[in-house]
């Protein structure tokens, strides 16, 4: 007996760690209602330890790692490549003017919708607070579109809190640790969220596929998706609040499975493979922010400030335009004014360059201007068409 | 290409290595494996924990070796990902323990020797993984053929810098 261990040691071994892996992996699947094996989305508690352990052990590398690269990044962009950047900088204020104003009349839509939503007993989730964190690692496997961020549930982070940036969004929190947190993509093959195609207004779910590309699956073959068109999320899963961007549709294919439906390839909007800092959504209230309130103030007195500033312009040309010697008659008439005869409810005359006179010809045919198309040669043969037959 | 026979093993030496290079080069090979896939973008084509699996259990010509630093790496390759923790392991374990048991078979040293077995071994780990996922947990998993043939060879790649390198810290008699 003992040489018979002695000899097959190696395979034994080998045997023992299989099943103890195996065993392991039962425990983690489970049986649906409809048949179909899935893994519990919620970990056993000796799952999460390990995955406890694991981050624990790379986490603390990977942010100095993150640290030093973000660093030498920073010394070369803030300190050695500053070519353009006062250009750069008027363009940017230019730009933060126009949006304020913009910004300002937005709010004011808003606000009136929030009121609207108010009367009908509709409440729309606004981003009340986010967390800004920088994604420093990934799964290391490409069939597992998850990554790690340096902020965890000391941060305020939980479980299922969208994940966005500012051009879409990215995922949702799918395991917090005290210091660091796991974002689950909208490209892993596991993952859901409610999406909506912003002008056909045809909902979806959109989740990845084997290779990692994001795609909204479940819908009904409709001709009117075509690519370009963009897709918002749709606020129907509990998680992403509405409106935010997603993508655009890039392609649309037959469902291999079922031949009334079709899979829609979007192409993300935020830059999946290329994340450094993001947003984690850590409160949604049915109304603004104090901080965003403050913006609105901000908006609207510098909107206030900018009129007036223009209509002191008004006035001031107005003033030089009456002392000024002018080109026109001062004693001719006013050139809005009603010439004797013409009807008055005609719309005010337009500045379009006169048409030139056009010729009678002497043998009009079908290209003649105003001249209606000839019919065919063998229509000619057959009988007028009947008053009010449809074509 | 010099391959010994069985009978010969005793006299292929085992290799050794200080304390600290089989502590930290696994769990260097482990933070990589995460923390580079953001730096390059998603085109990672490789498994740096599968080569230096393939190297200790090859140069320590011990299939239990092998086979522990397999599941060892596998299985915290399973933790780091959403995914079912044991796929990865089982597919390490099997890489490993082969690995092992070749060495005690073969000439290691021999450079084309190395490079044939990880580029197998790749392969072979990669159709375990695929085959748990749809056999032994009944669950939709894709054989990217393309995809693994890349990273068999992009692991290849990193087993012929990594080898070397690894080969250097050996302590000598």
């Amino acid at each position: 007996m003992d040489s018979f261990f002695t000899r097959y040691r190696n395979l034994l071994v080998l045997l023992a760690v299989l099943l103890a892996q195996i065993i392991g992996l039962a425990v983690q699947v489970r049986r649906t209602e409809s048949g179909r094996n899935t893994l519990d989305p919620h970990d056993p508690t000796g799952v999460r330890l390990i995955r406890l352990w694991a981050d624990a052990v790379v986490t603390p590398p990977e942010r100095i790692f993150h640290a030093t690269k973000l660093g030498s990044v920073s010394l070369w962009q803030n300190y050695i490549d500053l070519r353009h950047v006062r250009e750069q900088n008027q363009d940017l204020q230019k730009t933060v003017d126009r949006l304020r104003l913009e910004q300002a009349s937005l709010m004011e839509d808003a606000r009136q919708g929030e009121r609207l939503q108010a009367l009908l007993d509709f409440q729309q989730k606004y981003i009340y607070k986010t967390v800004a964190a920088q994604a420093i690692g990934s799964s290391g496997n490409d069939s597992s579109k998850v990554f790690y961020l340096d902020k965890g549930s000391s941060d305020g982070l939980d479980r299922d809190m969208p994940v966005i940036t500012p051009d879409g969004i990215v995922g949702k929190v799918r395991e917090v640790f005290p210091h660091s947190a796991q974002v689950l993509a909208i490209n892993d093959q596991t993952s859901g969220a409610g999406v909506i195609l912003q002008s056909t207004r045809i909902r979806g779910i959109l989740r990845g596929d084997a290779a990692g590309r994001p795609q909204i699956i479940g819908i009904l073959a409709d001709q009117r998706i075509q690519p370009g068109e963009k897709v918002l999320t749709a606020g129907g899963d509990l998680v992403f609040p509405r409106g935010l961007p997603v993508g655009e549709v890039v392609r649309v294919m037959q469902d291999p499975d079922r031949d009334s439906f079709i899979d829609v390839m979007v192409k993300p909007a935020a830059h999946l493979d290329r994340l450094d800092e993001v947003l984690v959504i850590t409160s949604t209230e049915p109304r603004f922010s104090a901080e965003q309130q403050q913006d609105m103030a901000t908006s609207q007195m510098l909107k206030g400030a900018q009129a007036a500033a223009i209509k002191e312009q008004q006035k001031a040309s107005s003033i030089m335009a009456e002392r000024l010697p002018g080109l026109t008659d001062p004693n001719a008439p006013p050139a809005d004014a009603v010439a004797p005869g013409k009807d008055q409810t005609a719309p005010p005359a337009t500045t379009a360059p006169p048409a030139p006179k056009l010729l009678h010809p002497i043998h009009p045919d079908r290209y003649t201007p105003g001249a209606s198309p000839q019919p065919p040669q063998e229509e000619k043969t057959s009988p007028p068409p009947q008053a009010g037959r449809n074509p | 290409m010099r391959i010994s026979g069985v009978s010969h093993r005793r006299d292929l030496g085992s290799r050794s290595y200080p304390m600290l290079v089989y502590a930290s080069a696994p769990l260097v090979a482990l933070v990589l494996q995460a923390w580079l896939p953001r730096v390059l973008h998603g085109y990672a084509w490789f498994d740096l924990p599968l080569v230096v699996t393939i190297y200790f259990a090859l140069a320590r010509r011990d299939p239990i070796q092998g086979t522990m630093m397999g599941a060892g790496m596998g299985i915290f390759e399973d933790a780091l990902t959403h995914r079912a923790i044991g796929a990865n392991g089982i597919a390490k374990t099997v890489a490993g323990f082969l690995a092992g048991s070749v060495g005690l078979r073969i000439d290691v040293d021999n450079f084309t020797i190395r490079m044939m077995m990880t580029f197998l071994l790749s392969l072979l780990s990669g159709a375990i993984y695929v085959l748990i996922y749809r056999v032994l947990l009944g669950l939709d998993q894709e054989w990217r053929g393309l995809d693994e043939l890349m990273k068999a060879i992009g692991t290849s790649v990193a087993a012929m810098i990594l080898f070397p390198l690894l080969d250097r810290t050996q302590i000598r008699e």
